[in-house]
């Protein structure tokens, strides 16, 4: 008779490499947003290293947290999960290994160019095009794997936790191939293809969609394995698993826009995110109930089992995070929220909340069962939860209150002027709450330090690691079974390409209308492109992350115009490659600073800004002044820019280093007559000078 | 019929974990519908039911502000000098210090901005008049800004008292001369 079982091993070994390689970056990202929230507290805790400037440091802090921290968790529950639902060992272990290690030297890779200031600027994707190519490797890699693995599954039918690996899988896959379309204008330097308004649109439809794909949706597949595991109850309910899977999957596709409320974004596209963002409310709650509910019969749990505590926790902060989510898009609100610290607040609610506690729940769960070896110390674990529990809560309500604080003064008008003209007033006034803030996260990294120690202990005494034997069936026929939903979980490229398609529909209804930019510029409106200087400027302007503290986006809002000036528009910024419109104003706003001051002021604000405005909490750039300015990579640079549309001459392209060297030495001589010691004309300063000069001043204002 | 509440489906275990087909709760499909039925009304008020653009909101708001706004403080020569007391000139001062001290050097000597000691002025001829005009008005091409938008009517009376009491007093240090030597 033929045998009807066989015995397989899961591949465990790449579980645990995953599991470490989190637990190491996350210790990484953390302390990275540490010394970033220390900088806003106390502005010296940069050290007065260019390399560690709040602007270069920012981005690292957020892709390590994103795709160091987040992403090698999500790997490690994928991997280990997958093969527990298909019954069958990872497709390929070479595949499995160069996704480990590829993945690991990508983040290697950023941890060096983020700080050298090698950046796109456009946030949780300012890696430069090399290791855009080599993401995109290596997401190939990890998908062929999975797949693979899916078509040699030994289970008829793929399990809900599935359904969301693979719409990250492949919504991951489309966000960052499209909003990476540059050209290299050097060795880690690149220009998007993308301009103004369109870059704003394809950068928004990625960075929502990050927080979508790559923190909501593989977390939520994590918790549909994890939590109905760690409880041992039944999923709650499978209808509303189907439910809530494609409508969160159609709908968060949409809500982009609702980053680009008040905008110079065109209206449609703005009420489009705005609508389908509170659209997705109940969606996303159907994850959180579908997860609590499952504990029905289990809340015991909570009081006994750190791993349960750290699930209801996670899922209580995705709950409030998806409230906060809506609230925040609705035009309104966003009034006040955008450009502020309630954005802070609200993403690391969900960062800190949901991904960190649901990470350590998953790990806590993991690591046993991996070592085969009880957890060294229920006690250590339940203070980890509380300590960290504090912590987010104390960034949280001190990151609201400043949010709250900045944007009503802000928008504070008496009789027609502003209650609070000077901007560093707003800044003075919330830097109590960033001390504050800080500790809330030196809370949180103490309860991950309690961790560590605890799984240091725990896995000092384990035996040697192996992989899990399992009793599975020989061969598994794989007709579809089943009628309707049931059939489709039977047919995983059916389910593929519809989960493909569900995310096309709001992608291409969204971004399609802004590829043809003049059906929001007047023919007849003319701007001028930026000098080879000024684009020399802006390119340091990048470099250095003004845009992490400086928006260029003066919105069409009363307040916002009584401070900065006319509202910016579509035309201003559509040579902007890549567009500056920021996020986040720590600083004022920066498009219409050009002609405002003098240009020694602003020579003297970037040595020492407090010379000039005593209480800024802005780093010293004195470096500007001694770094030689790029000339001759000039014409590269400004001959692909042509070559993308600008209107440039041939004369600027190929005289590209001389015309900017003269517009310096006019700039430098300039200085010298207004008091500035004199041989700046070869330095950065100057450029940049040039740039911040130029900004509003190139026409296209009156849209 | 089986007992959705309590039995899980029968056909549905993956690696031990059991699925049970609960109805969707009425309220989470309420806020669904909710969500959806205000989404598409908000959708058609503002594509295609004559809801207010965003500019022609900002004209709105603007219009308003205008009106409440006035036309701007106004003095003459006369009555600023009547208003140039110790008192103002010490409130000036302390302005002074910290709004405009970053250009104008904290004894007024210039700096990035022009030396306010001496008897040259690029601006007028350093009347008192002239004075609270540049300081309301600014001359925003050359970095000066308009203190109207951010000064109350008194303020600007007392730097203008300030900035007055500076002439001649010729600090050491100042700027080189600027501008034409008024009397």
């Amino acid at each position: 008779m033929k045998n009807t079982t066989e015995t397989i091993h899961y591949d465990d070994r790449i579980v645990r490499y995953f599991l470490m390689a989190t637990l190491l970056w996350g210790g990484i990202a953390f302390s990275a947003g540490l010394l970033v929230a220390l900088q806003l507290a106390y502005w010296k805790f940069n050290f007065n290293l260019e390399w560690l400037t709040f602007g270069r440091l920012r981005p690292l802090h957020t892709n390590a947290a994103i795709f160091a921290f987040a992403g090698n968790a999500i790997f490690a529950g994928i991997y280990h999960s997958t093969q527990r639902l298909l019954k069958t060992r990872m497709a390929s272990d070479a595949l499995s290994k160069i996704h480990f290690w590829g993945w690991q030297l990508i983040i290697i890779g950023a941890a060096i160019t983020l700080p050298l200031g090698y950046s796109q600027s456009k946030e949780y994707a300012e890696l430069e095009w090399p290791l855009d190519l080599a993401i995109t490797a290596i997401w190939v890699v990890f998908a062929v794997n999975f797949f693979w693995t899916i078509a040699r599954r030994r289970e008829r039918h793929l399990y809900v936790a599935l359904w969301f690996y693979i719409a990250t899988i492949i919504t991951v896959a489309v966000l960052h191939i499209v909003n990476s379309i540059e050209i290299p204008v050097a060795a880690f330097n690149s220009y998007p293809v993308w301009g103004g308004i369109q870059d704003a649109l394809v950068q928004w439809w990625y960075g929502h969609n990050a927080v979508a794909f790559f923190l909501t949706t593989p977390f939520l597949g994590l918790m549909y394995y994890y939590l109905p595991k760690a409880a041992n109850r039944p999923i709650f309910s499978y209808r509303l698993s189907i439910i809530h899977f494609w409508a969160l999957v159609f709908i968060y596709i949409w809500a982009g826009p609702h980053h680009l409320l008040y905008t110079a974004l065109p209206d449609w596209a703005q009420t489009l995110g705005m609508v389908f963002s509170i659209m997705l409310w109940a969606p996303s709650w159907g994850g959180m109930i579908n997860g609590l509910l499952t504990l029905r019969g289990a809340w015991h749990l909570l009081r006994t089992e750190p791993v349960i505590k750290f699930m209801v926790a996670a899922l209580t902060f995705y709950g409030m995070a998806t409230f906060e989510g809506p609230l925040l898009s609705i035009k309104s609100v966003s009034a006040l929220g955008h450009y502020t610290d309630w954005i802070i607040a609200h993403v690391h609610g969900g960062a800190l909340g949901w991904n960190g506690f649901l990470t350590f729940a998953m790990v806590y769960y993991l690591v046993p069962r991996l070592w085969k070896t009880p957890l060294y110390s229920k006690k250590l674990a339940d203070a980890h939860f509380w300590v960290g529990l504090l912590g987010i809560l104390l960034y949280y309500t001190s990151m609201v209150a400043a949010g709250f604080t900045q944007g009503a003064m802000w928008m504070a008008m008496d009789k027609g002027q502003l209650v609070y003209p000077d901007f560093v007033e707003t800044v003075v006034r919330i830097v109590p709450l960033y001390a504050v803030r800080a500790v809330g996260g030196m809370l949180f990294i103490t309860g991950f330090l309690i961790m560590i120690y605890n799984l240091y202990k725990t896995i000092k005494g384990a035996p040697a690691p192996q992989d899990e034997a399992v009793v599975v069936p020989a061969r598994v026929e794989q007709h579809h079974a089943g009628e309707g939903h049931r059939r489709l979980e039977g047919m995983a490229t059916v389910f593929s390409i519809l989960t493909f398609l569900a995310i096309l529909v709001g992608s291409a209804i969204e971004i399609y209308p802004t590829l043809s930019i003049h059906r929001y510029v007047k023919p007849t409106t003319k701007v001028d492109p930026y000098t080879p200087l000024e684009l020399a400027g802006r390119d340091i302007y990048i470099r250095e992350g003004c845009y992490t503290c400086h928006s260029q986006m003066i919105r069409k809002l009363d307040f916002d115009v009584v401070r900065y000036g006319k509202p910016s528009t579509a035309a201003e910024s559509m040579y902007d490659r890549p567009f500056q419109w920021g996020s986040r104003r720590i600083g004022p706003d920066l498009a219409r600073v050009g002609g405002k001051y003098p240009d020694l002021w602003h020579l003297r604000h970037m040595v020492d800004p407090r010379s000039v405005t005593p209480k800024s909490i802005m780093p010293t750039y004195g470096w500007l002044t001694q770094k030689n300015t790029d000339f001759l990579g000039l014409r590269r640079r400004v001959s692909v820019l042509k070559s993308l549309g600008v209107p440039y001459s041939d004369e600027q392209v190929s005289e590209a280093d001389r015309l900017a060297e003269q517009q310096a030495k006019t700039i430098a001589d300039g200085l010298v007559t207004q008091g500035a010691p004199a041989g700046l004309e070869k330095k950065e300063m100057v450029a940049l000078i040039a740039y911040l000069q130029a900004l509003g001043k190139k026409g296209g204002s009156d849209e | 019929m089986s007992d959705q509440e309590f039995d899980p489906m029968t056909d549905h275990e993956y690696d031990g974990i059991r699925e049970l087909d609960n109805r969707l709760p009425e309220w989470w499909l309420a806020l669904f519908g909710i969500t959806i039925i205000f989404g598409f009304i908000y959708w058609l008020h503002y594509e295609f039911g004559g809801g207010h653009t965003q500019v022609q909101e900002l004209n709105l708001a603007m219009g308003v502000i205008q009106s409440v706004k006035g036309s701007g403080p106004s003095f003459s020569e006369d009555q600023l000098n009547a208003l140039f007391t110790a008192e103002t000139v010490g409130k000036g001062h302390e302005i002074f210090t910290a709004k405009c001290a970053a250009c104008h050097a904290a004894e007024g000597g210039g700096l990035i901005g022009p030396n306010l000691t001496d008897k040259f002025w690029l601006h007028g001829k350093g009347t008192s008049a002239d004075i609270f005009e540049v300081i309301a008005k600014g001359v925003p091409e050359k970095g000066m800004p308009p203190w109207a938008e951010q000064m109350t009517e008194e303020e600007l009376v007392a730097t203008a008292a300030f900035v007055h009491s500076l002439k001649d007093r010729n600090v050491p240090g100042g700027k080189p001369p600027q501008g034409e030597e008024a009397p």
